[in-house]
């Protein structure tokens, strides 16, 4: 099952708990707009670059549509819809004002020179342009795009349209993006997990064990913020491998070795874990910060953690999610647990709508208050109807959306 | 009435694209029945004998209303009845009764078979002859169908939007 289908999976079942007839499922499931574009550039050997450009805006009952623009050769209208269809459900659980899409272009970004890349994200917006924009659709960095070219689209628009910084975030901080943009994921999955842990009676991220899957932006700052919490982090790893030291990793040290060798691998005190021992490590939690279906059918009976906190995109199978639940072992889902990202970035559209900046402190306060309303919605329906955390956080999207629709009229 | 002569109704009757000789091996294949007035020639939830030519005289057509018998229809010769027992097995919709006395060739659903497996071009134009009285019945049954749909004799439709919308403020308001 891939990523897009496992949502809708997901989606249905919240569909069936609430029993809702088949043409309103469909009228949920079904995107606002599909837009195919070609993106053709001139190559810097002189030659024509073709590329086709997607972007799925699957719904704007609550607000401006949000998403990211991915440039990965496997980008295409199927995966666009199924991500698009997450954003509005991601939104919706954290009480957003938007709604959700998502985009980008079929290519492999490594075979272009940064001025190619630049006229070819240029070239992309002329051609989406009017559909886009900081009151319709505002993109964000998704796989393969960054803060620079972030930057490259907001200057295209304003030429476009005229001075207009809210049309995307992900910016560069000196370039209007917001202040605690970069760890902002990280720092909201350390928020979901407290707030389960205060509600469930177990105490404080202090004391307790994590092995954290893959150490890229979410994994490493997620690490960071668990360890200056005083949890212990024995386990992380990248592509490469991992790590382990049961007494605990110094994770600002382990911050050092990965800014000069470029990996977690072969961290001093450290013994060698492979990805797949990672997952099976007998820790209180489990997080899963790189990759989606790592935790499958085939492993999940050798999980020992006793929570998972999926701080990565799908990186339970529904099969496995199944089990897990079945056996009692807690899932904090995705689409709550790593909406910290997509929350900042709304904090970055409303400064820039606003022409005012925030200081940190702003931000992590306003962060924290929307992860535990959210939290508090989702624990209150967990007990009342007796559903996991992942089926009541779709429930929750359903009914805000489903209630926007109505009211608005069809 | 002589095979030649029944042979030109049942080629007018039952499929203009018969020669001659094709409506006489149809007819050749037929047994003739006579009913006297008042007589059934088959009752409803009979099992079907098969297809019945009217040659002379005039029939009605009864259907069983709790007890009562109606007349729904008067059918003059020369005429054919039963038609469908060719292709389904079902049993017949309604009672046929001689008005006066009545002369039938019978077409049974055995006989006709025999036909088909001999590969007789006969039956074949036949069973294109019923295909299009079918597919102008369907028709017919459409436009029947979506005149009282017009008339709202069907039930509305449910109003789904105003059931989510309730659902969602009552049952599901999180």
């Amino acid at each position: 099952m891939s990523g897009f289908e496992e949502v809708n999976y997901y989606f249905r079942k919240a569909a069936r708990v609430m029993d809702l007839s088949a043409h309103v499922e469909r009228m949920l499931v079904t995107p606002f707009r599909e837009v195919k574009v070609d993106v053709s550039i001139t190559l810097d050997n002189g030659e024509l670059g073709t590329f086709i450009g997607y972007r799925v805006q699957h719904d704007n009952s609550r607000g401006p549509m949000k998403g990211g623009l991915r440039y990965h050769p496997t980008v295409d209208m199927d995966e666009a819809q199924g991500l698009a269809s997450l954003m509005t459900w991601k939104t919706a659980v954290v009480n957003l004002p938007f709604g959700g899409a998502k985009g980008g272009i079929a290519v492999d970004p490594k075979i272009l020179t940064p001025r190619e890349l630049e006229r070819l994200t240029r070239r992309f917006v002329h051609q989406i342009h009017d559909i886009i924009g900081p009151q319709r659709d505002i993109p964000a960095p998704d796989v393969n795009t960054n803060a620079q070219v972030m930057a490259w689209i907001m200057d295209e628009y304003s030429r476009m349209h005229g001075f207009s910084p809210a049309v995307v975030t992900g910016k560069p901080v000196d370039l209007f993006g917001s202040r605690g943009r970069e760890e902002a994921t990280g720092r909201g999955v350390v928020m979901a997990l407290e707030e389960y842990l205060h509600d469930a009676g177990q105490g404080e991220v202090r004391g307790k064990n994590f092995a954290v899957q893959g150490f890229g932006n979410v994994g490493s700052w997620t690490s960071r913020f668990l360890h200056d919490k005083g949890g212990k982090v024995i386990a992380v790893s990248d592509v490469r491998g991992g790590v382990l030291n049961r007494a605990g990793l110094d994770i600002t040290r382990l911050l050092e070795h990965v800014r000069t060798t470029r990996s977690v691998t072969g961290f001093p005190g450290t013994e060698a874990i492979t990805n797949e021992d990672l997952i099976l490590l007998e820790v209180d939690v489990l997080v899963p910060a790189a990759l989606g279906g790592v935790i499958t059918e085939d492993n999940v009976k050798d999980v020992r953690a006793g929570l998972v906190l999926e701080a990565a995109n799908a990186p339970t199978t529904p099969k496995a999610d199944e089990i897990l639940h079945q056996r009692g072992v807690v899932v904090l889902p995705d689409i709550f647990v790593n909406a910290g990202g997509v929350t900042v970035s709304y904090f970055e559209w409303a400064q820039n709508i606003q022409q005012f900046t925030w200081d940190e402190e702003r931000i992590t306060s306003e962060l924290s208050r929307r992860m535990r309303e959210a939290y508090a919605t989702l624990s209150r329906l967990v007990r009342e109807r007796k559903v996991s955390f992942r089926t009541a956080a779709f429930i929750v999207a359903i009914g805000r959306v489903g209630r926007a629709t109505v009211l608005r009229g069809v | 009435m002589t095979n030649s002569e029944a042979a030109k109704i049942v080629r007018t009757l039952l499929c203009r694209g018969l020669t001659n000789q094709q409506a006489e091996q149809i007819v050749n294949a037929m047994v003739p029945t006579t009913v006297p007035a008042g007589g059934a020639v088959f009752r409803e939830e009979e099992r079907a004998k098969g297809l019945f030519v009217l040659l002379e005289g005039t029939v009605e057509v009864v259907k069983e209303d709790g007890g009562t018998a109606v007349v729904i229809a008067s059918v003059e010769a020369p005429s054919v009845l039963g038609e469908m027992s060719l292709i389904t097995d079902r049993p017949h919709s309604a009672t046929v009764r001689a008005r006066s006395s009545c002369e039938f060739r019978l077409l049974t659903r055995a006989q006709f078979d025999r036909l088909l497996q001999a590969e007789s071009v006969a039956a074949y134009k036949v069973v294109a002859t019923l295909a299009d009285v079918i597919a102008w019945r369907l028709s017919r049954m459409d436009e029947k169908f979506v005149e009282l749909s017009r008339r709202g004799e069907y039930p509305r439709p449910v109003e789904e939007l105003a059931t989510f919308k309730q659902k969602l403020f009552n049952e599901w308001n999180y």
